[in-house]
């Protein structure tokens, strides 16, 4: 019988773009998301998880954990950890290892794949998951669509739900949203998970999107006013929950503006941006982009440049699933889950 | 072959992206006829090729103006072409030729051309770094707004002197941008041995200053991440840490067997991580350059370096008497 396998990508190339520049973002390293996967990896165990598969990373980020995975076990000899298995080929360091290490986890039946890194990173497993639940940790920048969280903790959800310890639910693991991008008279099709965005550059450069000036039109898969990036600007005129409804955005020069807008379009840098006109989306509502030449920005990265020909449609569709960590907690308490009581206690709770 | 743009992240023109396109064209066509040459065994001394990395070079100068500063290292003749010194001399000097930048005296290590603002390759590993720091202090006390940039690789981001560099920088709010080359050895040794943390960039934070990385493959990702530091320390922001991902197409050192590389990094590497060929991608894809401009500035840049070999073959070289010229230097 197959080990209850669950697989882990953590991207080592997010947090560290350009905005930590020209706003004030600060590095996250890849030394941290080591001990993010391995307080993941002892969650894991703990639940009751036998084996997990891993990406390999250009940056050593696979090494990094296998090393502390082998010197942290026998401090924490007691703990149950799941066996480690990093996929075996060598990482070209670029989107193919994450889309490659996707399709592997899910040939191999993994009952969930937790996920560190940005919303790019998340977008990038999103396209290749199919129904398979995600665990979504932040490690990025601008993030919308995963939580800051603590691993162990995410961990241990995991591990809850992929052991049936508790039961998966509508409430537990929630249908996202995506936004699916193709081209007319062209092949490709991408989806984001937060936002679409129309774009003055030529060139996907640093790829980071920063600059307000530069952003003609957006599209949003929810429209969280907390959120730090462009979502911010959506949830600002029409806050919506997630896995609902999505917004869609026009921009406009300040002195254009019907409104304008003060966002956190990074962290450290609030900016105004100006606005002709918003709306929301129903789930199936496509938007047709105005023409123009540029770039179109995915999640916040500048993905892949347009020509003036070329007709960008963005629609609001059905997203991969994601482990609500609080309901599967939450759950695991009320179903007792997690507690093992001793026969001494029992027979106190009898009398 | 100078620098045509102050501020990396303007929109560039037709002209200046044919203009860094001959200069990375330069660069890789310099290091390959090199790579060639030393294998007759005409070349003395050590050689170590710049191939592969030609964005980051290019993508950094662009963003610099003629009376800015850059510190090179031992494999500096990238950094030297994009500062705009003449290939011609840079040849004769890596012959050991009289008519070479330095007389023929230096080598490859030791290219330098001190008005242009380029102040030296350097045989010493994190050797610029505290030159850089000098470059930032001379700057402030004579109230300009040069900017200096030092090139440094993995394995010198490991020195005390870089580490010391950034810490003094830091403190004197200097116009200084260090610029890691990354690309993943420390002469032979993988950077996953030798690096605590993995990631250069992370070390800024320990020194006040903003640490980015980028794809150093990508000719648009450093330019416009470079040109954003530069404008910043110009402004007055202060240091910064750019850390560019690389890959280098050649051995350390010419003649390196390479034994501790993958098999097929390079040619992996050559595919999907050639600086030219996603410059060319990009920029034609974007409608901005045709071509044929290309392959133009492609047949210009061989017939250049051609040029550069005959004359470095045909030049004399040093004699005897040369050796006591050029050691002191009154002020």
């Amino acid at each position: 019988m197959q080990p209850l396998t669950v697989g882990v990508i953590a991207n080592p190339a997010s947090g560290r773009d350009i905005r930590r520049l020209v706003t004030g973002g600060s590095v996250f390293d890849n030394a941290e998301k080591a001990s993010m996967v391995f307080r993941l990896l002892v969650g894991l165990g703990a639940a009751g998880v036998e084996r997990v598969l891993m990406m390999p990373a250009a940056d050593g980020l696979g090494a990094g954990v296998a090393r502390r995975y082998r010197n942290r076990g026998q401090v924490l000899s007691g703990s149950r950890c799941p066996e480690l298995q990093i996929l075996d080929w060598v990482p070209t360091g670029t989107e193919e290892d994450t889309l490659r290490a996707v399709g592997a986890m899910c040939d191999a039946g993994v009952a969930a794949i937790a996920v560190l890194g940005g919303d790019g990173t998340h977008r990038l497993v999103a396209r290749e998951c199919g129904n398979v639940p995600l665990c979504a940790l932040s490690t990025g920048t601008n993030n919308t669509f995963p939580e800051m969280r603590e691993a162990t903790v995410a961990g241990l959800a995991m591990g809850l739900l992929a052991t049936e310890r508790v039961d998966p639910s509508d409430t537990t693991v929630v249908r996202e949203r995506s936004l699916g991008v193709s081209v007319t008279g062209s092949e490709r099709a991408d989806l984001a998970l937060v936002d679409v965005a129309a774009v003055a550059s030529h060139f996907v450069g640093a790829r980071a999107l920063w600059k307000p000036d530069d952003v003609s039109e957006l599209v949003v898969a929810f429209a969280n006013p907390s959120a730090v990036g462009l979502s911010a600007v959506a949830g600002q005129l029409e806050p919506t929950r997630r896995g609902d409804e999505g917004v869609y955005v026009r921009f406009a020069p300040l002195e254009e503006a019907a409104i304008v807008v003060d966002v956190p379009l990074a962290p450290g840098f609030v900016t105004r941006m100006g606005i002709r006109e918003h709306r929301r989306l129903s789930l199936g509502d496509v938007v047709v982009l105005s023409p123009g030449a540029g770039t179109i920005a995915l999640d916040g990265e500048r993905t892949f440049g347009r020509s003036l020909d070329d007709r960008v449609s963005v629609r609001l569709a059905s997203g991969p699933l994601r482990i609500d960590v609080d309901a599967v907690m939450a759950a695991a308490g009320r179903q007792r889950a997690l507690p093992t009581y001793l026969p001494s206690t029992l027979m106190k709770e009898l009398i | 072959m100078s620098s045509t743009s102050a501020a990396g992240s303007e929109e560039l023109t037709q002209e200046e992206l044919l203009q860094h396109y001959r200069v990375m064209r330069t660069i890789r066509e310099f290091e390959e006829r090199v790579h060639r040459e030393f294998a007759t065994g005409d070349i003395p001394g050590f050689v170590h090729l710049y191939a592969g990395e030609e964005a980051i070079a290019a993508g950094v100068c662009a963003c610099l103006r003629e009376d800015d500063y850059i510190t090179s290292t031992h494999r500096g003749h990238g950094h030297a072409i994009a500062k705009g010194c003449d290939v011609i001399g840079m040849m004769a000097e890596i012959f050991g030729r009289r008519t070479g930048l330095s007389k023929g005296k230096g080598g490859s290590m030791h290219i330098a051309d001190f008005g242009l603002g380029m102040l030296g390759a350097n045989g010493i590993v994190a050797g610029g770094s505290p030159l850089i720091c000098g470059v930032g202090l001379s700057a402030k006390i004579r109230g300009t707004d040069q900017v200096g940039v030092t090139f440094a690789g993995d394995g010198a981001s490991n020195q005390g002197m870089f580490l010391e560099s950034l810490n003094l920088a830091s403190i004197w709010n200097a116009n200084c941008i260090f610029v890691v080359e990354n690309n993943g050895y420390a002469e032979a040794t993988a950077s996953t041995y030798h690096q605590g943390g993995i990631d250069v960039a992370k070390r800024a934070d320990g020194f006040g200053m903003p640490g980015v990385v980028v794809d150093g493959s990508d000719f648009f990702a450093v330019h416009e991440a470079a040109g954003e530091a530069i404008s910043r320390a110009r402004a007055g922001g202060g240091p910064t840490l750019l850390e560019c991902k690389t890959v280098r197409f050649f051995g350390h050192f010419e003649g390196d067997a390479q034994t501790y590389r993958g098999e097929n990094e390079v040619e992996n590497a050559r595919v999907q991580r050639d600086p030219l060929t996603r410059f060319e991608e990009q920029a034609s894809a974007a409608g901005l350059v045709s071509e044929e401009a290309l392959r133009a500035i492609d047949d210009e840049v061989a017939a250049l370096i051609d040029e550069a070999v005959e004359q470095a073959r045909a030049a004399p070289e040093p004699q005897a008497a040369d050796l006591l010229t050029d050691v002191y230097i009154n002020y």
